[in-house]
């Protein structure tokens, strides 16, 4: 990303008044719509390495949830970014920024690959234990989001 | 004993000093508190469903209290050990805080809905009335609002 768009990405009248007034808030939706992003997250991979939920068929409880899963996202996409425009030449250089930016995209690769693989057989174990690549990917995306959570933390202490 | 003078006697014990001169002490704490929140959110936002009549209504009110209540007090039990540490390790961002205040006040809000819940779940769990819908509006409020005192704590020190 070049350093003359980020620069002018922090300019504009928007990102300034969130650097100026409004990024407490920003900042406290991000952490909600975060939080029930993990949450729920972390309710159905409990379920999908086999310890919670195991009366309840795994497609039941991603149907319920993952609409719930998605919508913050999106709002946690929309508030990230206008954090990111409040201090964008910061941000890029950020390690921590950098590194939950990947952990974002991993986490993604692992949901992609479920969806496409291992959730093709999902009759066969709706109502029963997992298989193992099932719960890999369970568990990979609970150390993932945590990882996010971290990364995403360690940001506040490292920005300039 | 003042604020002021309870600050500086908490920031000079043995094991805030540690804390403090600890690398990553304290961004470590913060993100067990924040995972431990956002479990709890989740529960949380589950259960209120559940009450309000809509989510995981395959289940039984009570089965999925008795699953998740549980989960609720261990996530608090975790907030508070790590909120404590947070509070000892940085006195002066949270002994004169007013949203350090709210957020206490709202979390033990929380924690009476919390057992309000539970009773409701093994006394009448199946029925769905206005009061029990807005109980569980009011309890993802608090949670809501808890996540928003304790983010302002950073910025009214």
């Amino acid at each position: 990303m070049s350093a003359d768009f980020l620069q002018w990405l922090q300019g504009t009248r928007l990102a300034v008044a969130i650097a100026e007034v409004w990024f407490p808030l920003v900042e406290s939706l991000h952490v909600l719509t975060m939080a029930c992003v993990a949450g729920t997250i972390f309710i159905v991979d409990t379920r999908l390495v086999g310890l919670t939920s195991r009366k309840l068929a795994f497609t039941y409880l991603s149907d319920r949830l993952l609409p719930w899963t998605w919508g913050a996202f999106g709002c946690s996409v929309v508030t990230g970014t206008l954090m990111f425009m409040s201090n964008a030449t910061g941000y890029y250089a950020n390690t921590a920024f950098r590194v939950k930016m990947l952990l974002l995209l991993l986490a993604g690769l692992n949901m992609l690959y479920f969806q496409t693989v291992t959730f093709r057989g999902v009759s066969r174990w709706d109502l029963s234990r997992p298989p193992v690549a099932a719960r890999l990917a369970g568990a990979a995306s609970i150390c993932l989001w945590c990882g996010v959570i971290g990364f995403g933390r360690w940001i506040g202490f490292t920005n300039n | 004993m003042n604020a002021r003078a309870f600050n500086d006697w908490l920031s000079s014990t043995a094991l805030s000093q540690v804390l403090q001169d600890t690398h990553g002490a304290i961004a470590g704490i913060q993100m067990v508190h924040i995972v431990c929140l956002a479990t709890l959110f989740a529960l949380a936002l589950n259960l209120s469903l559940r009450l309000a009549g809509r989510g995981l209504v395959a289940e039984p009110l009570a089965s999925m209290a008795a699953r998740f209540v549980p989960g609720i007090w261990i996530c608090l039990a975790l907030l508070l050990l790590t909120g404590s540490l947070l509070i000892v390790a940085e006195p002066h961002r949270t002994i004169t805080n007013p949203a350090f205040y709210t957020k206490m006040g709202l979390l033990a809000v929380g924690i009476v809905l919390t057992i309000r819940l539970a009773s409701i779940a093994r006394g009448q769990p199946e029925k769905t009335t206005a009061p029990r819908v807005a109980m569980a509006m009011l309890y993802m409020l608090i949670w809501i609002g808890i996540i928003f005192a304790g983010r302002y704590i950073a910025y009214l020190i």
